[in-house]
């Protein structure tokens, strides 16, 4: 992650304000920055979303297309993640210099979604054997300004809810070959159940506390952090260790318990926040990047 | 996905015919719940034998060998080199990790390049070790890790950790302490450590929807057993927290009981190059 040059003084602030639950930006230990999160901003795409939270802003984009299901999977889906660092964000992601980044995000979110609790991906099937959709999220990060997992995951989430498939109104084999008929009505569509999708909660392992959605400074602290997805009942769908530091048994259990509470948390107020979007209805005006 | 051009490879799209096995057949449906007693009589808590051996790769600064039931890794480790392609500056040396299965490793054939699961372990191998490794000591410098899996007979990774912190010491890299890690897997509220193929391939997959416990996953946990630390936590599957704790426990304690079988076989191998030593010295006389 793009590194922040910080003096021995200012770690050690940052520290003390974590040891006395209160950090530099106001907010206590398990506390997130207020989050921007709009969806369906982009015509192109079968969903979008784009999240701002604190300077991290990222955009995901959803397309879906008819493919071959895997041979030892015939009844499946298939679902895949891109991430791409755009050098915008910073001047370390030019050329190459982001990959590793992207790749670590994108394998992360394969594993919180790859669990049949999290999205049940037979629901993608078209003809068993033959076709399923296959849904691109492709994410764009715009700008870090730290917490990058949860961010990306939380828009994911939002642009995943708003996907919409085209519904299929026959499929048949015709002479071997499968022969789909895609409905008229444009606005014949199917959604998506996020009802479990998960959201990856970060702590970042500061001193002796764990401290939830950290800045790009905080981050700097941090010898270690723990990359959690937790659904929206309180399982953990996968647990990443970030970072090259150690960590003691008894606090890996405590960092568990934590982000557990929180991870339930959020996905309560993100899955609350985007049916109140709904809510507004087609007609609502969007922001997309005008602030 | 980049296609080796100077190779020569296999068709692009085959499959094994494994999967065309009847799934309804009886030897298949004994196999998809884990009994109480495991196919290897071992208690659900209890490790395979395991052998270690240094200095297996002659060319290599230093080399470890490991065996666990049917899994075979051998990791070697080199000289420390400049880091390739960097301006600047690193204050800390860097670790860099390839893990790779060899072709007729697994049931299905790898390609010679690496694939996404072989980067994913080969970033868990790298964090597992750099903890360990005392990377202040060569600042601007990194050491070349790599392990190669002759055979999975499951828990190929934790197993690729522990013959790399073995390459590593016996390479005198200098570092804290020995690195052990277990794979553990966890199926219907019962956990069962040091995974063969066949358990993993089934703690892999989601339980019914009818069974009581929806619970299932795998842990792959490597410690540092001589200070009391994890090094790196890995877990994918689903599972609630209620479940996670004991299998941390018995992890840590399963990595602690490691610890003294690879402090042995580095013993060993210092008494052996004393003796060399000895051996020369007279003979120069």
């Amino acid at each position: 992650m793009a590194d922040i040059p910080l003096s021995l003084a200012e770690k050690t602030f940052i520290l003390h304000g974590v040891d006395a639950n209160f950090r530099n930006d106001g907010r206590i230990r398990n506390e997130y920055r207020a989050m921007e999160l709009e969806t369906k901003l982009m015509p192109q795409t079968n969903g979008s979303a784009r999240i701002r939270l604190g300077n991290t802003d990222v955009l995901v984009g959803v397309k879906v297309e008819v493919d071959t299901p895997f041979p030892d999977n015939p009844f499946e889906g298939k679902l895949e993640f891109f991430v791409d660092c755009s050098a915008n964000a910073t001047p370390a992601f030019e050329g190459k210099g982001g990959d590793s980044l992207a790749t670590e995000i994108s394998n992360t979110l394969a594993l919180a979604y790859q669990s049949p609790h999290a999205i049940n991906l037979k629901t993608l099937s078209i003809l068993p054997h033959q076709q399923c959709w296959k849904i691109y999220v492709d994410i764009l990060i715009l700008q870090c300004g730290g917490n990058l997992f949860d961010a990306v995951s939380i828009a994911v989430k939002a642009a995943l809810y708003s996907t919409e498939i085209p519904k299929v109104t026959a499929a048949t084999l015709d002479g071997g070959k499968p022969d789909i008929q895609l409905s008229d009505d444009p606005y014949d569509c199917i959604k998506l159940d996020a009802k479990n999708f998960p959201v990856l909660v970060t702590l970042c392992k500061i001193g002796d506390n764990c401290v939830v959605d950290p800045s790009s400074e905080e981050e700097t602290c941090s010898s270690a952090s723990i990359v959690l997805s937790t659904l929206p009942d309180g399982r953990f769908t996968s647990v990443v260790k970030m970072g090259h530091g150690s960590l003691q048994p008894t606090t890996l259990i405590k960092t568990l318990e934590i982000g557990k509470l929180v991870g339930i948390k959020l996905n309560a107020s993100v899955m609350e926040s985007l049916k109140k979007e709904d809510a507004l209805g087609t007609n609502r005006p969007i922001f997309g990047f005008l602030r | 996905m980049p296609v080796d051009q100077r190779r020569i490879n296999g068709p692009e799209v085959t499959i094994p015919y494994n999967i065309y096995f009847d799934s309804n057949a009886k030897q298949t449906e004994t196999r998809k719940t884990l009994p109480k007693k495991r196919t290897d009589g071992r208690d659900s808590t209890e490790l395979r034998k395991i052998f270690v051996k240094t200095g297996i790769v002659s060319q290599a600064k230093g080399s470890a060998y490991i065996e666990m039931g049917k899994t075979k890794v051998v990791c070697s480790v080199f000289d420390p080199r400049e880091i390739p392609n960097k301006t600047g500056y690193s204050l800390q040396g860097e670790l860099f990790c390839e893990f790779k299965f060899s072709p007729f490793s697994c049931l299905k054939r790898k390609i010679h390049q690496q694939d996404s699961e072989e980067k994913e372990y080969s970033i868990i191998l790298q964090r597992a070790l750099e903890s360990a490794v005392c990377r202040h000591e060569f600042p601007n410098f990194q050491v070349d890790v790599y392990a190669l899996v002759l055979d999975n007979g499951g828990s190929s990774l934790a197993a690729a950790i522990m013959a790399s912190s073995l390459a590593l010491s016996d390479a005198s890299v200098p570092m804290f302490g020995l690195v052990t890690a277990v794979t553990a897997g966890i199926y219907q509220d019962r956990f069962y450590l040091d995974l063969t193929e066949e358990e993993e391939v089934i703690c892999s997959k989601a339980p019914d929807e009818s069974t009581s416990s929806r619970n299932y996953g795998i842990v792959i946990q490597a410690n540092l057993p001589q200070h009391g630390q994890i090094s790196e936590f890995f877990h994918v599957g689903s599972m609630d927290l209620a479940n996670m704790k004991p299998t941390v426990e018995a992890i840590t304690t399963a990595c602690k009981e490691l610890c003294p079988v690879m402090q042995q076989c580095l013993v060993k191998s210092v008494l052996k190059a004393l003796k060399r030593k000895e051996n020369m010295e007279k003979e120069d006389q």
